[in-house]
């Protein structure tokens, strides 16, 4: 692959770089590591914070630093090696802490200098001492329960009080616990407490068989099945060399697009619903089914399970026929959904719920990294379509939609944005199907040993990030995945402050984070 | 024997009709949202599943919380005795004054507001504290709108009063209007309906009458619902018989009553559908725009009152 101009435009003149496919690697001493990531964040996204064990290897462990250059499909990748401390860079760059806190509960290094270094995901019954994604500890083994508190930030005053919410909530949905610090119906401040849905995602990774690995990606976040795997095939494809045709390319883009255009419906509806508005509401949930539907026919999965293969290749051919019939489906589609939309555009008492309610400031969300349809509401227009295209998007560009509000009507406007250019994207797509002609995927190769691979995909909530690296046998030796609710978790407390409870649920869903992505 | 049977009709009428009221507006909810929707006699199925069933009470339960599905009930129950609901021929001296039924549950309200903090969960606590801002704005439109017909009806005995408001002459019915306006911001607000609460919300945060009572279940959590179901239709057959009174039979003659009956059910409907419609086309408010539009009630009561010449 030829020397980007993005790389040396950002490299550091004398770094020995190590090529892997997209990724620039260059190790840096951990003294440099705070000012030479201040240096590239001035500029450039960052895009994951991770660990690697490489003890076995090279005696230490592995910390690496992503940083994407956008439009050029390119990414800088600092790294340092240490055996037990690092140099935290959350008091430069405040969206680093939070992988600085799964390093420290998942690797057991100390970020040093950490402002608020607790332990994520893992919950007080997990012992002490004991961190899972090292590689001497056994992912099948099951610790001791342990018992301790988890100290809740507090919030003094006089008639202040706490509102503890879920994990167990009153409708069927993921667990997640939430302190509230009110006064009267207002919030002051709010801790969100995840891990409830932990499943040791990232060891299985580790552990698992190739075959099951990708079964595994399609159920981190089970409302992005398809990008969830789509961004573990293009990390495994690039470790493997391998090239996907170009019928692959608009097949991935149909069902991303389908997928996006499923859950912004459910979402739009979900919306109106917790605003109260049940017309809409039920309107939103008939539409997501229909597309649903056409999911199940295209595929045989409602969620688009088992579609991905690693190389390219399709579980099942779609018959022109098809073809053409959920090309009809999706036009009749806008068109419900456009009427749809004149009713709610027409509520003016919906619309008074969405507007100045749960305003995230575009300060705080460029402070804790804020992607995709949270960012787009504040007018990031950070799009990996766009940015790092995958699939065909290269040829089927997408319009990056972004709004300027950052309250819920903004981030529902996104939405509504969204699905009508997802409509025209997955039509297009279709048609570029019909012409493609490479129906043979290429089979998958073995992979590159001691490479590191990234796989950057827009789902609908955002950019999903798995960046796969393998051992000296070629072998996968880590995934760290990287929802974008992994990012997006720590601003809505922000959101929600100086709203009323009663909005909350409302702010909640507007930003429908994923638990189980989360959690991992 | 004419009086037992109109009294029997009097008495039962409320309970056994309340849960189909609930249903009527879920199915004409549903059909406004071009969903199919339940049955509307799947309320009735809820009470019959409930009451068949075990209940949960917190340790910390004192006997606020047992005691308060009863007497909630109880006083729904007597409340739709003493309204006038098929024939202004009966009388009920001992509690047919409008505010002796305003005060009846209220005092049902303020055991409920009492039950959901009883057990010290956090849902139930916001639940009664919010329940009380609601209902104590409520209950100004609520009295003055009756009271607008009171002085119409130079009455405040409810049976009386739908006889009087009923020979009145087409000319002053501008201040009827006007109360039934207030009044029906009232009745949704003391149902727990739009745009005061959710009836159908599973959002603990987000509930008032629900969040009072989310610590219920069984036997208990049934006879709630009930007593809710009772006090939708009771509103109802208030807004229906009181302010629109005509059709209400002035004997105890059973051709009347039966005639009655049939008109009173159709006046039922008409306000279910009216909430219905409501619930189906505007979204829930702010819980700080609230008190607006319950001072609004207020106001237009007071005009109302203003209007009688």
């Amino acid at each position: 692959m030829d020397r980007s101009a993005a790389w040396d435009r950002y490299l550091p003149p004398k770094a020995a770089i190590s090529e892997y496919g997209r990724i620039a690697a260059y190790e840096l001493q951990p003294g440099e590591v705070v000012e030479e990531c201040r240096r590239l964040y001035r500029d450039l996204p960052l895009k994951i914070i991770t660990a690697f064990d490489e003890r076995q290897e090279t005696g230490a462990f592995r910390i690496m630093y992503l940083f994407g250059v956008p439009r050029e499909n390119r990414f800088l990748a600092p790294f340092i090696r240490v055996q037990e401390a690092f140099p935290s860079l959350t008091p430069v760059i405040h969206e680093a802490s939070t992988y600085e806190r799964k390093i420290k509960t998942f690797f057991g290094l100390i970020p040093e200098g950490h402002p608020d270094p607790r332990s994520i995901i893992l919950h007080e019954n997990w012992p002490a001492g004991l961190f899972p994604l090292r590689k001497d500890f056994p992912g099948d083994s099951r610790p001791a329960e342990a018992a301790g508190e988890f100290p809740f930030r507090r919030i003094g005053g006089e008639g202040v009080y706490e509102i503890p919410v879920g994990p167990v909530h009153a409708g069927i949905i993921e667990p997640g616990h939430f302190r509230f610090s009110v006064a009267g119906e207002e919030i002051l401040f709010l801790e969100p407490r995840l891990g409830y849905s932990h499943r040791g995602c990232e060891k299985l990774f580790e552990t698992l068989a190739p075959a099951d690995r990708l079964r595994l990606a399609e159920r981190i976040s089970g409302d992005s099945s398809y990008s969830h795997s789509l961004a573990f095939c293009l990390a495994l494809e690039e470790l493997g060399g391998t090239r996907p045709g170009e019928q692959a390319g608009f097949l991935r883009v149909l069902f991303s697009e389908l997928e996006r255009i499923a859950n912004h419906l459910g979402d739009i509806g979900a919306i109106m619903t917790d605003a109260g508005f049940n017309f809409g509401g039920a309107q939103g949930a008939r539409l997501r089914e229909t597309v649903m539907r056409m999911n199940d026919a295209l595929t045989g999965s409602r969620f688009l399970r088992g579609v991905n293969r690693i190389g390219g290749g399709i579980s099942r051919q779609i018959p022109a026929e098809t073809a053409r019939l959920i090309d009809g489906e999706l036009r009749g589609l806008l068109a419900e959904f456009t009427a749809v939309m004149a009713v709610a555009d027409n509520s003016h008492s919906l619309l008074n719920r969405l507007e100045h309610t749960g305003t995230l400031a575009a300060q705080t969300a460029r402070d804790h990294g804020v992607i995709g349809v949270a960012g787009k509401a504040v007018g990031f227009s950070a799009d990996a379509r766009v940015d790092y295209p995958y699939a065909a998007y290269g040829t089927l560009v997408p319009e990056v939609v972004t709004e300027t509000g950052g309250d819920v009507l903004a981030r529902f406007t996104v939405r509504v944005r969204e699905v009508r250019n997802s409509l025209d994207l997955a039509r297009r797509a279709l048609g570029g199907l019909s012409a493609a002609d490479d129906p043979v995927a290429p089979e998958a190769g073995a992979l590159a040993p001691n490479a590191y691979a990234l796989g950057i995909v827009e789902g609908w909530r955002g950019d999903i990030v798995y960046l796969a690296a393998t051992d000296a046998r070629g072998k996968i030796s880590r995934v760290d995945v990287r929802d974008p609710s992994f990012l997006n978790w720590t601003a809505l407390s922000y959101a929600a402050v100086g709203n009323v409870v009663p909005d909350f649920p409302l702010i909640n869903k507007s930003f429908n984070l994923s638990y189980a992505g989360n959690d991992l | 024997m004419k009086t037992t049977l109109v009294w029997t009709i009097q008495f039962l009428l409320i309970p056994a009709l309340s849960p189909l009221a609930v249903g009527v507006t879920r199915k004409l909810k549903a059909l406004l949202q071009n969903r199919q929707g339940a049955s509307p006699f799947q309320p009735y199925r809820d009470l019959a599943k409930l009451l068949r069933k075990d209940e949960v009470i917190s340790r910390d339960a004192s006997w606020v919380f047992r005691v308060t599905p009863y007497l909630l009930f109880t006083l729904t129950v007597a409340a739709g005795a003493s309204i006038p609901l098929v024939s202004t021929a009966l009388g009920n001296p001992a509690t047919g004054d409008f505010l002796v039924v305003v005060y009846l549950l209220a005092l049902g309200t303020f055991f409920l507001a009492l039950a959901g903090i009883d057990t010290g969960g956090a849902f139930g606590g916001f639940g009664s504290s919010r329940e009380m801002l609601v209902a104590a704005l409520a209950e100004g439109g609520l009295i003055l709108a009756l009271l607008t017909l009171a002085l119409l009806g130079r009455t405040t005995d409810l049976f009386a009063l739908a006889g009087g408001i009923a020979s009145l002459p087409v000319t002053d019915l501008a201040p009827v209007i006007l109360a039934f306006v207030g009044f029906f911001v009232a009745l949704l607000a003391e149902t727990g309906r739009y745009p005061f609460d959710n009836p159908a919300t599973h959002l603990e945060l987000t509930m008032i009458h629900e969040a009072m009572i989310l610590e219920y279940s069984g036997k208990r959590l049934a006879l709630i619902e009930w007593s809710s179901a009772n006090k939708y239709l009771l509103f109802t057959a208030l807004g229906a018989n009181l302010f629109f009174p005509w059709g209400l039979a002035g004997s105890l003659a059973l051709g009347e009553i039966a005639l009655a009956l049939t008109v009173f059910l159709g006046k039922a409907l008409v306000l279910c559908a009216a909430v219905a419609l409501l619930e189906s086309t505007i979204a829930k408010f702010r819980i700080f725009r609230l008190p607006d539009l319950l001072f609004t009630s207020f106001i237009l009561s007071i005009i109302a009152i203003g209007l009688i010449g």
